[in-house]
Formats: structure tokens, C-alpha cells, sequence
């Protein structure tokens, strides 16, 4: 018979590391044509970094995200970055940036200043153009600023900076400190079937609610909450590295090393939190990692709910379940036995 | 005219025959693909403000049309291959290791043991590690020797001609057995613990005096691996004027230039890494592995050599997530508000410590879950067994003490009577909550996110 069952999981994780410096430094720029090019020293693993990364420059410099073309992960031509780890990039390279960005901008507003006749401090970058705070009629493009910086004023506008979260260390006896700058946190639901009698759990429906901060780029967000989900998927129900008695990997293969694949994917509903984290770049924190964090949790407490028995050791495997399942129904049985005097 | 026939035939089927053979030996080579010269971009790209757009990925298109160059697509005029020996067992020491054998193979220019680094060990947080075991091995996926051939077959032939003597020693397999006095110590030191935290908060006993209810339960996870699409790769090419360029799969380049620059004694302005695209880290690409191996190898032939792991390399060499053991004991009063928590966690660190300091320090911290609880004691154990590393991978701990704590909850909520979502709410950090470590916590939205979650799954409306 199949049993259904609703899951609950909710968790909270770090950006950063623990206490010790994660610094990242970039550098941004300006092209005398009002487009940027950025520098960042970490790499792009897949996760879409340096597009959020791009995102930040552009928004501070007030261009669009094309307008700004990102170098990445070169000892020799980019700047010092402590790399794709620990949820960090979207918030300490993307602070890094922000800074970069802020400090290449301010060559801008000097030179535009004399232009549009007003104090630097009285100037934003909005829409690629260069215009005075509450006055936005009075503006100059972007791209003559940065024409005017560099071939005229002899002032090529390029900005570098650093960043790193504050942190306080810990007391080895009691643990108490500052260890981290910012935490995420999320929910994650899970509906599963189980089948009583094969033990089968099959995930059927998840929602997710991540806080990220802001999200710089939403889409992005999303995807990794999706990725972070299958992975937790097969931490929940399949993924295991198996030894024999003499310490040899039984299952050094992706024939024997059961993964998820689409079709063990359920449907997602994938929702942000709104939030703003005034340390941030904008408001935003990171999701990288803590999207595979809750879904084992979420399931697991939805086949407690489906059929009664708790996993206490991952993977719940259908030959797990079943025999939590064998073992709950044969001590129920016991128990409607009278008993033998 | 009979014969004509016959010839003409003979002919038609020697073509045929030797375009069959042309297209079994040579790859098929897909129609040359022209790109437009305007290439249209997605809107979002090009709106101002930029931040909270769903702008695509300028490496979308490059993934797409198959012209992103991971490290298996580059080639250098006159590269070699390189492929590492495994140990095969799990724990010896190494009497001796004879390659000569492989070096007279066709097709090999040079192999290489490790105490041919000027520093053979590294590590994050303890440099306890090998790069290629030359003393002792501490798990089967230990490399103990590399070749660079001509061709990866060749390669991969001359290391069935390693020879290599081992001196069996006592396996210890199990994190608990391992933390035993009397267990054999896998690094010679005191202890097979190598890291341990605790974090400490109120007073816990005092906190279970306190409660109506006390509930128990040990948790244990198992050992995944990252499977990242693209294997751990690098090529190393040197130049005239001693200056080594690495092309590899890092996450971490700045870390790893160190780390190159440590273990061949070379300063750090005459190593360049370049990583560009990396196809899927998930933490396993933290850490060095065949980088420095290419670079040896490349400065003894003088000619570029490549190294790209196997998949079988990858599971049995290459980090994993941690197994953790996790004792819960907590205190509840009878409204479903947590007064004390005791943790115990014992985290099987493998053979070599890597990013277990790291993972053990955060399982620790976040092991209480993301809810108040004024009387907390947790102790957190990483210990040394001869099995495969476990490092750093996505969640650092996280998975593994949520999946304990989230299921250690609901255990509770259904003996108290209370809904799970309910006993979360009830028990959740609000702005300004201190953490297990006394951090006072800004923009703090675990409520809304167990309230937005659960109404869009329709938990309360929702019915077997």
C-alpha cells in the first residue's frame, strides 16, 4: 500500500569562514566608452557567480549587466580572491566589487562635476548617465564622462578594493565569539509516497523558501535552489560510498553509485524571502550551499508522517525503510498478542 | 561484359568498404556551425537597474554551442599524458617502489614518486597529506606513483609496471573505534582525534532540571561523493625562464598558487594558475591534487603534460562528504519550548584532515539549529580513520546536523502532541536572537520562511 506523508525542514547557515580572513579584492574598468571591465580572482564553477558579480559592478557604476565584461580566475591579471567556497562569493567578492566600482565611479563624478557645475558629492550614476541627485534633468552619458576622464582630464577611470567579513574569534574553552558576518536562512517542505511494501520513497512535491538577501539575480537563485535540492535528494534516499572489509570502494562508479536523476526530480515551488542585509552588496547574502542543507530533513520527516518510522541513519534507502517498516508492524503485532503468561 | 560487371562491382565495394573503415576509425565531425555576427542579447541584460534582473549567462551560449574549453579540450603542441597509481590498500607502509619497469614502456618520458617533492605534504588546515604517498599509505585511493606517457593508454599501461612492496598495517575503519585509547593511531600522534570544538552556553544541566520532558536519539550519516560533471584536471607547462603556468580545475587559485609554491619550493611570482570555467566544484575543488604532479612531471620531459582524473580516480581519491555520528539529547518543557541541548558529534575525518577542522568547526556552531536555546553544550570530535578523505562539500556539516536536528524536532513535536510547523515557530530566532556563540543576529528571517514554505505547499489545507 502506498502511504502518503508531508515533511517539514528548516535550517540556518553561515557565509563565510569561521572566523578567519576570507578576503577578495577587485579591481573595475571604465571604459572611455561608459562600458567596464571587471577583475575578480575567483572562478566560475557553474553557479552563474560572475554573472551576479557582473550585476553588482553594473549596478553600482548604474549601466546595464552587458555593459560590464568580467575576467575572471588568472593568478597573473586578476586580483587576490579567496575563491568559490563557503557561500562567500555573492557577498565578499560582491562587496569587493561594490567598492571597486564605487571608487572607479568617483573619478567619474570629479571629472563630471566641473561639467554639469556641482559639487562630486552631488552626483549618482543612473540609467548610464552621470546626473545630479534630485535634479536628474541636469545629466551628462556616461560614456562622455569616461570619454572626458580619459582623453582629456588624463584620468582613466579604474577602481580597486578589498573586502573582508568582520568577524570575532572564538573562545576555545566556550565557543562564544563572532565567528561569522551574516547567516541564511531557509524552509524546505517535502510530499513523498511511500510504498509499505517494496519501502520505496518516491519525493513527490517540494516547496522552498531561501533568504538570500537581495536577490541579485533571481533566475539564478532559483536554479541553484533546484540543483541544491537534487543533491539533496540523493543525500536523503540514495547516494552512498560503499567499503568492503579491507577499505576498497565497492562502488567507484556511477553504475553502482545510484545518483538522482530528472526523473527522480519532484515538482518545486521555489519562493524568496524577502530580506536585506545592510552588510552586503545591495542587500544580498548567498545561497550556494544552504539550498542542499534542509531536503534530507524535509524528507526524512515526511516518511515519519507517511508511515510512522523514523530514519535515523541516511540514505533512507527502500531496503531501510522497509525494514523500519517490517519491524514497527511486527512489534505492533507483538503488542496486540496477549501475552504469555 | 560478364567481367565488367564483376569488376564494376568490386570496385563500388572497396569504396564502400574503406569509407566504413574511415568512419569507424575517425570521429564523426559535426557541420561546421556559423555563428550570426549579431548576437542577439536578452533583455534583462541590457536594463538598467541591473541588480534583481534575471539577466542569462554570458557562458550560456558558449556551453550551448560546445565551445567552452574545459581542460580535457585544450591541447599543446607536444603534451603528454600523465595517470597516477592508487595504493589499493587501505593501510601500509611502503617498503619500496620500483618504476623502472614502466619507465623502459613504450611511450613513457618520466614518472615520478613522492620524495621527488622538494615538500611532500599539504593540507588546508594540517599539512598531513601526501601528494603522492612515499612512507605510508593511509587509504586505497592514495596515490603512490605517476608516469607521463605520449598517449593516456600508455600511460595507463606502464602503471600495471609499478612495482610496489607493501608492509601491511592494522585497518580502523569505524570514527568510534578509532577514538579508542588502544586504537592504533593512523598518524603516530597521541590521538586519532585531530580536531575538536566546543561551544558551550548557560547552563545546560540546570536547563534539563528545568524541563518536562527529556528526549534522546543518535543520528548517523553516510559517505557521498561531489560528482562533479568535469573530473579534477590540470595541464602545467614551464617556460625558458622557469616560470610554470597551470591550467586546472580549482576553485581556489590564489590557494592553490600557495600551495604550489609551498610544496615545490618555488616562488610564488614564477607559478601562474588559470582557471576560467571549472565544471562543477561543490567543494571538492579546494584543494590541490594533480597540479603539483603535472608541474614535476612537465619540468622533468620539458613538455607540457595533462592530467585528468577518472571517474573511479574521483570517488576513490578525491574528497567526500563527511559521515557524522550525532547523540541529541535535549529538554523540552511541555509547551514545546526547548530549555537544554546536549550534542555530541563525531565527524569520520578519513585518512587525512583536509577541510574536516572547517567542517567540524560549522556542524558545531549550526548543530543547535536556527532556534533559541539558552542552555546548549556541544562537543565536536574529528577523527582520523583509513578510509577515503572527506573535506569540504556543499554545507560544510549543514546537511548532516540539520538532518539530526530537523528529525530530533518532529520526534519531539509528535510525542508533545504539537504540530511540527508549529513547534518551529514557537521555538525560531527573531531579529536580534543570539547564536549558540552569543552573535547577536540581524536580518533574521526564519519565521517567514517556515510561513512561506509551508503556505505554498498548503500544509495546514493538506490531507493524506
Amino acid at each position: 500500500m502506498i502511504h502518503r506523508g508531508k515533511g517539514i525542514g528548516c535550517m540556518w547557515y553561515p557565509i563565510g569562514f569561521t572566523v578567519l580572513a576570507n578576503p577578495s579584492a577587485a579591481t573595475v574598468k571604465i571604459n572611455e566608452d561608459g562600458t567596464a571591465t571587471l577583475l575578480t580572482g575567483t572562478v566560475e564553477t557553474g553557479q552563474g557567480s560572475l554573472t551576479v558579480l557582473g550585476q553588482i559592478a553594473a549596478e553600482e557604476l548604474g549601466v546595464a549587466t552587458d555593459d560590464v565584461h568580467v575576467v575572471s580566475a588568472d593568478t597573473d591579471t586578476t586580483p587576490m580572491d579567496t575563491g568559490a567556497i563557503a557561500s562567500r562569493t555573492t557577498y565578499v567578492t560582491g562587496n569587493a566589487i561594490k567598492l571597486a566600482a564605487e571608487n572607479a565611479k568617483q573619478i567619474l563624478f570629479e571629472v563630471a562635476a566641473p561639467m554639469l557645475d556641482v559639487r562630486p558629492d552631488q552626483l549618482e550614476a543612473v540609467d548610464r548617465k552621470i546626473q545630479v541627485k534630485y535634479f536628474p534633468q541636469r545629466c551628462l552619458p556616461i560614456a562622455d564622462v569616461a570619454l572626458q576622464a580619459q582623453f582629456v582630464m588624463g584620468r582613466p577611470a579604474i577602481g580597486s578594493a578589498s573586502y573582508n567579513p568582520p568577524t570575532v574569534g572564538m573562545d576555545p574553552e566556550t565557543g562564544q565569539g563572532k565567528p561569522f558576518s551574516t547567516y541564511v536562512y531557509a524552509t524546505q517542505c517535502a510530499e513523498v509516497e511511500v510504498d509499505d511494501e517494496t519501502g520505496e520513497v518516491d519525493v513527490l512535491y517540494m516547496s522552498a523558501a531561501h533568504d538570500c538577501g537581495t536577490a541579485i539575480n533571481p533566475m539564478l537563485v532559483e536554479g541553484q535552489i533546484e540543483g541544491g535540492i537534487s543533491m539533496g535528494i540523493g543525500f536523503a534516499l540514495q547516494e552512498e560510498m560503499l567499503f568492503d572489509d579491507n577499505g576498497l570502494q565497492r562502488n567507484p562508479n556511477l553504475t553502482n553509485y545510484i545518483m538522482p536523476t530528472s526523473l527522480d526530480m519532484p515538482e518545486i515551488d521555489v519562493d524568496i524571502v524577502e530580506n536585506f542585509d545592510p552588510t552586503g552588496p545591495f542587500g544580498a547574502k548567498g545561497v550556494g550551499e544552504p539550498t542542499a542543507v534542509p531536503t534530507a530533513a524535509a524528507i526524512c520527516n515526511a516518511i515519519f508522517d507517511a508511515v510512522g518510522i523514523r530514519i535515523t541513519s541516511l540514505p533512507a534507502t527502500a531496503e531501510k525503510v522497509l525494514k523500519a517498516i517490517k519491524e514497527k508492524q511486527f512489534g505492533e503485532e507483538q503488542k496486540a498478542l496477549p501475552a504469555a503468561e | 561484359m560478364v567481367d565488367d560487371v564483376k569488376t564494376k562491382e568490386k570496385e563500388v565495394t572497396l569504396e564502400s568498404l574503406r569509407k566504413a573503415d574511415d568512419n569507424l576509425r575517425l570521429p564523426t565531425v559535426p557541420e561546421r556551425t556559423l555563428f550570426p555576427k549579431e548576437i542577439g542579447i536578452a533583455a534583462a541584460r541590457e536594463q538598467t537597474p541591473a541588480v534583481g534582473q534575471r539577466a542569462t549567462r554570458p557562458d550560456g551560449r558558449l556551453h550551448g554551442l560546445g565551445q567552452t574549453k574545459y581542460i580535457d579540450d585544450m591541447f599543446f603542441p607536444g603534451m603528454l599524458h600523465a595517470k597516477v597509481k592508487r595504493a589499493g590498500i587501505a593501510h601500509a607502509k611502503i617498503k619500496s617502489i620500483d618504476v623502472s619497469e614502466a619507465e623502459k614502456m613504450p611511450g613513457v618520458m618520466a614518472t615520478l614518486i613522492g620524495s621527488e617533492f622538494p615538500v611532500n605534504s599539504f593540507g588546508p588546515s594540517l599539512q598531513d597529506q601526501p601528494l603522492l604517498a612515499d612512507d605510508i599509505v593511509r587509504h586505497a585511493g592514495d596515490g603512490v606513483a605517476a608516469v607521463a606517457a605520449v598517449t593516456e593508454q600508455q600511460a595507463l599501461d606502464a602503471l600495471e609496471k609499478i612495482k610496489v612492496e607493501y608492509e601491511e598495517l592494522p585497518n580502523v575503519f569505524d570514527p568510534l573505534e578509532a577514538m579508542r585509547d588502544d586504537a592504533y593511531k593512523i598518524h603516530n600522534n597521541e590521538s586519532n582525534i585531530y580536531a575538536s570544538k566546543t561551544i558551550k552556553k548557560g547552563d545546560v544541566e540546570q536547563g534539563f532540571a528545568d524541563s518536562d520532558f527529556i528526549f534522546e536519539k543518535t543520528f548517523t550519516t553516510q559517505m557521498v561523493e561531489h560528482v562533479p560533471l568535469e573530473p579534477h584536471a590540470s595541464i602545467a607547462e614551464w617556460d625558458a625562464n622557469g616560470r610554470v603556468t597551470v591550467h586546472s580545475s580549482l576553485g581556489r587559485i590564489t590557494l592553490g598558487r600557495a600551495d604550489i609554491s609551498r610544496v615545490l619550493e618555488l616562488p610564488i611570482n614564477r607559478i601562474r594558475i588559470i582557471a576560467t570555467i571549472v565544471g562543477g566544484n561543490f567543494g571538492g575543488k579546494n584543494e590541490i591534487t594533480t597540479e603539483p604532479i603535472v608541474a614535476l612531471l612537465a619540468k622533468k620531459t620539458g613538455r607540457p603534460v595533462k592530467c585528468v582524473y577518472t571517474r573511479e580516480d574521483e570517488f576513490i581519491s578525491s574528497t567526500t562528504r563527511h559521515p557524522f555520528v550525532m547523540e541529541y539529547k535535549t529538554g523540552m518543557s511541555k509547551e514545546g519550548k526547548i530549555m537544554a541541548r546536549k550534542v555530541r558529534l563525531v565527524c569520520d575525518g578519513g585518512a587525512y584532515c583536509s577541510w574536516s577542522e572547517t567542517t567540524l568547526g560549522k556542524a558545531c556552531i549550526l548543530s543547535a539549529g536556527p532556534y533559541n536555546i539558552s542552555n546548549l553544550h556541544v562537543d565536536a570530535y574529528a577523527v582520523y580513520t583509513t578510509k577515503t578523505m572527506t573535506g569540504a562539500m556543499r554545507g560544510f556539516g549543514a546537511p548532516q546536523v540539520c538532518f539530526a536536528y530537523e528529525s530530533h524536532m518532529d520526534d519531539m513535536a509528535a510525542a508533545l502532541g504539537i504540530e511540527p510547523l508549529e513547534i518551529r515557530l514557537m521555538n525560531a530566532f527573531h531579529e536580534g536572537s543570539a547564536s549558540p556563540t552569543g552573535q547577536v543576529l540581524e536580518a533574521v528571517v526564519v519565521e517567514d520562511s517556515l510561513i512561506m514554505a509551508s503556505e505554498r505547499f498548503g500544509w495546514k489545507e493538506w490531507q493524506k
